[in-house]
């Protein structure tokens, strides 16, 4: 875990400190850690590739394990055409803004702890990111894209699409067994 | 000097105490208003914190969310402060307050270039024509300047009004930057406040700026059936001698014309073609339809490097700062006419017309520095003929043939995608290209942003924006489409017309898709989105690059958006009002809303008008590829007025949002002003500032923003019916938050009256005890 990482726009250098490069086999550590994880998606997940499937597909894999997902923009469709019922529709500010309050959750039952994004074009993303670190320091944060997003607490590195295809692969496998 | 008259009444003391009538009468009697034309209302000349508690309202309301760019502040050499999580810099001052400042910032910079691009238009239009040049805009505009009525409480009669309008405008810039200097404003609400204080007064700036052009060089007068004129990067007649106008001012630009036509060589497209880029390229076809439209702001390296022109004149905005370095490279003479934008370059004022030429033609000096706009008018026009011959369209895009040698070094190692602005694969678009392949790079031209940022950083030198142009050659060719003319204001005509559907919401919605040209998918969005809006009855109203990529997209009969929409302002109308500071018309149109239809007082009353607009009149702005510091102004002087917008998602790296809370009932509740009661009116407009990530939602969300308290039932039911249409076919179902904006069955859409009526069971929606009030956030206009 001592990578060194550029962010993966080179400009996007916000501060010192930056996320925390985790492998993948981190990933589903953490997620299975988290008492009250949180993922949230949106178009780019409609257009990025997660094997011969759209990303989509990965995000309705892990809301099936029962990892409560928002879709923001235009995901929404695509997730209940895989069977999946989102907890929420919002705009990323929207549901953003609001956890920037450690008492606003979806289902009423309090703060999550691990807020994760997947799917949201790199620089929207990387500013919400920027809201939770500096503005919900009681939140944990992690990246799913395969960008390396410096605001974020956890991020994968830079990846090759196929390298990052096969941590979401493992991903989805760990947190079904 | 421009002033007409040298006495200077500061708004402090106009606005201080209880007005004196004393002063009140001198600067009223200064500014020609002996004709009492309505009384004056509570707040002429706001200064900073006049409007103060309007803000503060809106802002309880739709709280500043912020999204830092930079956990850093490096302002003052005790920096640079680690702000981040809590941390306050060397001087106190914390995260959010610094994102406040920077939203100010860049909103005072965004004025403040208004507002010297009026100063320069004003003074050298007085200097033209004189003083007392008058301010018509002809018999259907008896409302001319309503910014500056609302704000100032002045109704501008000259020319040289106009000049001393700008002193106030100057004097608010300088008293809300000040506040940006260390150890000053320490609250991220105080400076939101005055960033809404400059965008107001950035508002009446860019109106001084249009008006005073429109009237001197009479520009269309806000007819809806201005000129179609001719737009994009084909459009250019490389047979002839071709000058390129590149930037915001187009006094400049003129000056050519009028020489070109005095000297009998003709107009535009006679014996010298002239296009322009950017806003100028606007207004240059207000004067004269017969100049052209190369394209906004993205399209400056592409035009320069194609070898189209011949001499290059800049004013000022929006020019690429590397302009004199990219025009040299294609051996074309630059002429910088502003002292904003010189470029280093030698001033040549005190130099005759044909030495300055020669220097140009013969090589010796790459450029020059020429403030005298007449003289300029004729050095470039005499420089372009000059050249022509000479340069041959040398160009630095190379032909098809030499696009894979060009590629070939190319590692695929990313760099250049990654300082990509919009993050485009241009690194994969490259490497294909070394294999044989251009199609991917030919598909990067219309979403490429022509920053040329790729070519800074690629390890090997290749240069992926010029193979992106060699590749798209052959479709640049035919980019050739039909934009109407800036029409500039919106007739009072129109207003009553519109005025009464737009307020009880039979009309959906105006949506005014404005400003630059960071488009996250290129500008066919823009076109996208305002056919759509268009065909569902919506006014559209553009402005600025926005207006121009609008017609990039053609319908199933070839026609651009101007050519299948009328450009009146009516349900269905598309408007092209003109360049960014026209966008002063937008606003100004939902001003005369509240005045001319609604009979509300205008003058110096801006918190009762903001109030009605915010309430009432269904308007949003839409500034998709917004990236500049007057986007920044521009939208948050929208806000203050009372106007949504919504940004691209670029737009979030301004840092800063107005974002209201749907369920917070306490901040959607309003004053019924026929009874005092409150009441909860849903959350209409629900956001004030908004950045979105993609088209489809975008769409979504301008339904929604039109949403008003004051609403008809068929008003409602018909702005819902849009709602949920758009929802249905981007989500697939009806809108989780229907609830909120159904007050009783009446606003039922009737399309979808049965499964609206079946999701208002289930989740146990009850008509509201008072569907209807007259709804404002001012105690003060309760009549009882
Ligand atoms: S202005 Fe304040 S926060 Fe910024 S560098 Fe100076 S001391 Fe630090
Ligand atoms: S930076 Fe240069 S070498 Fe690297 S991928 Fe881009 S074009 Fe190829
Ligand atoms: S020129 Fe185009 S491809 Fe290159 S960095 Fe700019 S937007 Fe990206």
């Amino acid at each position: 875990m001592a990578m060194t990482v550029k962010p993966w726009q080179w400009g996007n250098v916000p501060s010192h400190e930056m996320a925390t490069p985790v492998k993948g086999e981190v990933v589903p550590k953490l997620m299975k850690a988290a008492k009250r994880p949180l993922l949230i998606t949106g178009g780019e997940a409609l257009k990025e590739k997660w094997g011969d499937k759209p990303l989509i597909d990965f995000v309705a894999e892990v809301a099936k394990i029962g990892i409560p997902v928002i879709a923001t923009a235009d995901s929404y469709k695509a997730l209940r055409d895989r069977g999946v019922e989102p907890a929420a529709i919002m705009s990323v500010a929207d549901v953003t803004n609001r956890l920037q309050d450690p008492a606003w959750s979806i289902d009423g039952k309090g703060s999550y702890d691990l807020v994760m994004y997947v799917g949201i074009s790199y620089q929207l993303q990387s500013q919400m990111l920027s809201t939770l670190k500096n503005f919900a320091t009681h939140l944990k944060t992690m990246s799913l894209d395969r960008y390396f997003h410096p605001n974020a607490t956890f991020s994968l590195p830079n990846l090759k699409q196929d390298e990052w295809e096969q941590v979401l692969n493992n991903v989805v496998k760990a947190l079904k067994s | 000097m421009s002033e007409k008259w040298p006495l200077k009444v500061s708004a402090k003391e106009i606005t201080s105490g209880l007005l004196h009538a004393k002063d009140v009468e001198v600067m009223i009697g200064r500014l020609a208003m002996e004709e009492a034309w309505e009384p004056i209302g509570p707040t002429p000349f706001p200064h900073v914190s006049t409007l103060r508690s309007w803000d503060h309202k809106l802002l309880g309301r739709y709280k500043p969310f912020y999204a830092p760019f930079c956990d850093y502040c490096c302002l003052c050499t005790y920096g640079k402060c680690d702000l981040s999580k809590g941390k306050l810099g060397a001087c106190g001052l914390d995260l959010k307050a610094q994102q406040g400042r920077i939203v100010l910032l860049a909103c005072c910079i965004g004025a403040a270039t208004h507002t010297s691009h009026a100063r320069h238009m004003v003074d050298h239009l007085i200097e033209k024509y004189g003083h007392d040049f008058p301010i018509n805009l002809g018999q259907d505009i008896a409302v001319e300047m309503p910014h500056a009525r609302l704000i100032t409480g002045v109704k501008p009669k000259t020319l040289g009004d106009l000049a001393y309008l700008l002193n106030y405008c100057e004097q608010q810039i300088t008293q809300c930057l000040s506040a940006t200097h260390t150890g000053q404003e320490g609250s991220y609400i105080d400076f939101e406040s005055k960033a809404l204080h400059v965008g107001m007064i950035d508002h009446l700036s860019m109106e001084i700026a249009d008006v005073a052009q429109i009237v001197a060089f009479n520009f269309p007068k806000g007819d809806p059936n201005a000129p179609l004129t001719w737009l994009g990067l084909g459009v250019l007649d490389l047979r002839k001698p071709v000058v390129l106008c590149i930037g915001h001012n187009v006094s400049a630009g003129i000056e050519v014309i009028e020489y070109l036509e005095k000297s009998g060589l003709g107009g535009p497209g006679q014996t010298v073609d002239i296009g322009g880029l950017c806003c100028t390229a606007h207004d240059i076809t207000r004067y004269r339809d017969q100049a052209k439209v190369v394209g906004p702001i993205s399209d400056q390296l592409r035009i320069i490097r194609s070898g189209a022109a011949d001499a290059i004149m800049t004013d000022e905005q929006c020019i690429r700062t590397n302009v004199l370095f990219e025009a040299q490279r294609v051996k074309t003479p630059l002429i910088a006419t502003s002292d904003k934008a010189s470029y280093g370059l030698m001033d040549v004022s005190d130099l005759p017309v044909e030495k300055i030429v020669e220097m140009l033609v013969s090589g010796s000096v790459p450029g020059v520095y020429l403030p005298d706009l007449e003289k300029a008018g004729a050095v470039v026009a005499v420089t372009a003929i000059r050249m022509a011959p000479i340069r041959q369209k040398f160009k630095i895009i190379p032909d098809t043939s030499q696009i894979q040698s060009a590629a070939s070094k190319c590692t695929l190692c990313g760099t250049c995608r990654r300082n990509c602005p919009i993050d485009l694969p241009v690194d994969q678009a490259v490497f294909n290209a070394k294999k044989g392949s251009f199609d991917m790079l030919a598909a990067l031209h219309d979403v490429c942003l022509g920053c040329a940022r790729c070519e800074q950083v690629c390890p090997q030198k290749i240069a992926p924006l010029t193979l992106i142009e060699a590749a798209a050659q052959a479709k640049i060719k035919t980019e050739k489409y039909l934009m109407r003319v800036g029409r500039g204001p919106i007739l009072d005509t129109e207003i009553r017309e519109v005025g009464s559907p737009i307020v009880l919401g039979e009309i959906p919605g105006v949506v005014a898709y404005v400003g630059c040209a960071n488009f996250p998918n290129g500008g066919m969005e823009v076109a996208l989105m305002a056919r759509e809006f268009a065909r569902r009855g919506f006014i559209v109203t553009l402005s600025g690059c926005s207006a121009m990529v609008a017609s990039y997209y053609r319908n199933e009969e070839g026609k651009t958006i101007y050519e299948e929409f009328p450009g009146s302002f009516d349900r269905g109308g598309v408007v092209n009002v003109g360049s960014c500071v026209a966008n002063a018309h937008i606003t100004g149109a939902a001003i005369k809303i509240a005045n001319i239809f609604a009979r509300r007082p205008l003058r110096a009353n801006y918190e009762e008008i903001a109030d009605y607009i915010l309430n009432r009149v269904g308007a949003v702005g839409v500034a998709w590829g917004a990236y500049s510091q007057k986007a920044a102004s521009i939208a948050t002087g929208c806000n203050r007025l009372g106007i949504p917008v919504i940004v691209g998602p670029q737009g979030s790296k301004y840092r800063r949002m107005y974002l209201g809370k749907a369920e917070d009932r306490d901040s959607f509740t309003v004053y019924d002003a026929r009874t005092g009661e409150q009441s909860w009116v849903g959350p209409v407009p629900e956001h004030l500032i908004i950045a979105l990530e993609n088209m489809n939602e975008c769409m979504v969300w301008t339904a929604k923003l039109c949403i008003r308290p004051n609403d008809t039932t068929k008003g409602r039911m018909i702005k819902l019916t849009h709602y949920v249409d758009l929802y249905k076919r981007i989500y697939g179902r009806l809108p989780p938050d229907l609830q909120m904006f159904v007050r009783t069955e009446a606003d039922i859409p009737i399309t979808f009256k049965d499964e609206v009526v079946q999701h208002l069971k289930e989740v146990g929606w009850k008509p509201w005890e008072k569907p209807s009030v007259d709804p404002t956030l001012l105690r003060r206009l309760v009549r009882v």
